[in-house]
């Protein structure tokens, strides 16, 4: 019998690799009889769904490129422009 | 094909600039490093234009190829990480949650119907917000592996883990932080 504190263990392992079943067995019967392992699973789960698009949620405020760099940049970008052509 | 872009590579730096930034800050910590990697991903792409095919958007095209470039930053200086916060071992959420025994001490709230929240911009920036606070490689690791998909033994390689257990334990007390982070700055707020 795991305790809790292997449950969440395992619970981010099967993430990663395939757990053998009579561990998932255990598992499972774990989830049902225990609300809060069930209730981590559950937000790991909507976790790695967040990360999945997290990109496209990227906030820029307070967060921006130098002046300086972005002149640096564009500078570069024309350098390349021109030895393109 | 390049006649699709709609935007044009003279704007991408003040279309695109600020956010290929704050991907790149997020993943690299350093502004230094961040802002060489948004000049690499706007030249690679400059260089790789006739080869867009426009299936995408200009901005989700630029930051996969800034994703590259991020994993080869860290390909190139594997051999600078180190782990510089003894905080990793996330030892002191475990105990805060679990007692000696491995039982729960805490009660987790619910967090209803969490996709709701992907709809609002400020949860995002709480999301951010708490990946920022993760120990380095820890947020490394899960963003190698959660949002990269890079292979458990090349995340060894490239972050210094001995073995995949050790790897696995991070990653879970990892979660562990980053839920917690989570409840608090979120969804214990809403």
């Amino acid at each position: 019998m795991y305790k809790c504190k292997e449950i969440i263990e395992l619970t981010s392992q099967n993430m990663e690799t395939s757990l053998p079943w009579y561990t998932r067995m255990e598992m499972k019967a774990h989830y049902l009889m225990c609300k809060t392992c069930n209730r981590y699973a559950q937000q790991l789960q909507f976790m790695n769904k967040a990360l999945g698009v997290f990109e496209g949620h990227v906030p820029t405020e307070n967060c921006q490129l130098s002046d300086d760099a972005k002149q640096r940049i564009a500078k570069k970008m024309c350098q390349v422009k021109e030895t393109a052509e | 094909m390049a006649q699709q872009i709609k935007t044009a590579p003279e704007n991408w730096l003040s279309e695109y600039g600020d956010i290929l930034y704050r991907y790149a800050l997020i993943r690299v910590r350093s502004e230094a490093t961040a802002e060489d990697l948004v000049q690499e991903t706007l030249l690679a792409g400059l260089q790789a234009v006739e080869r867009f095919s426009g299936k995408s958007t200009v901005r989700t095209w630029l930051i996969s190829i800034l994703k590259h470039k991020i994993i080869d930053h860290f390909r190139k200086n594997r051999h600078e990480i180190t782990v510089l916060n003894d905080d990793e071992t996330a030892e002191d959420v475990l105990a805060y949650q679990f007692d000696q025994q491995g039982n729960w001490k805490i009660n987790l709230i619910e967090w209803g119907t969490p996709e709701k929240s992907m709809d609002n911009e400020q949860f995002w920036v709480a999301f951010n917000e708490c990946l920022s606070r993760l120990p380095q490689r820890m947020a490394d690791l899960l963003l190698l592996r959660a949002v990269d998909g890079l292979a458990t033994e090349e995340c060894c390689e490239l972050l210094g883990f001995d073995t995949d257990n050790q790897l696995w334990v991070t990653l879970s007390r990892t979660r562990v932080k980053l839920r917690q982070c989570l409840e608090t700055n979120w969804f214990s707020k809403e």
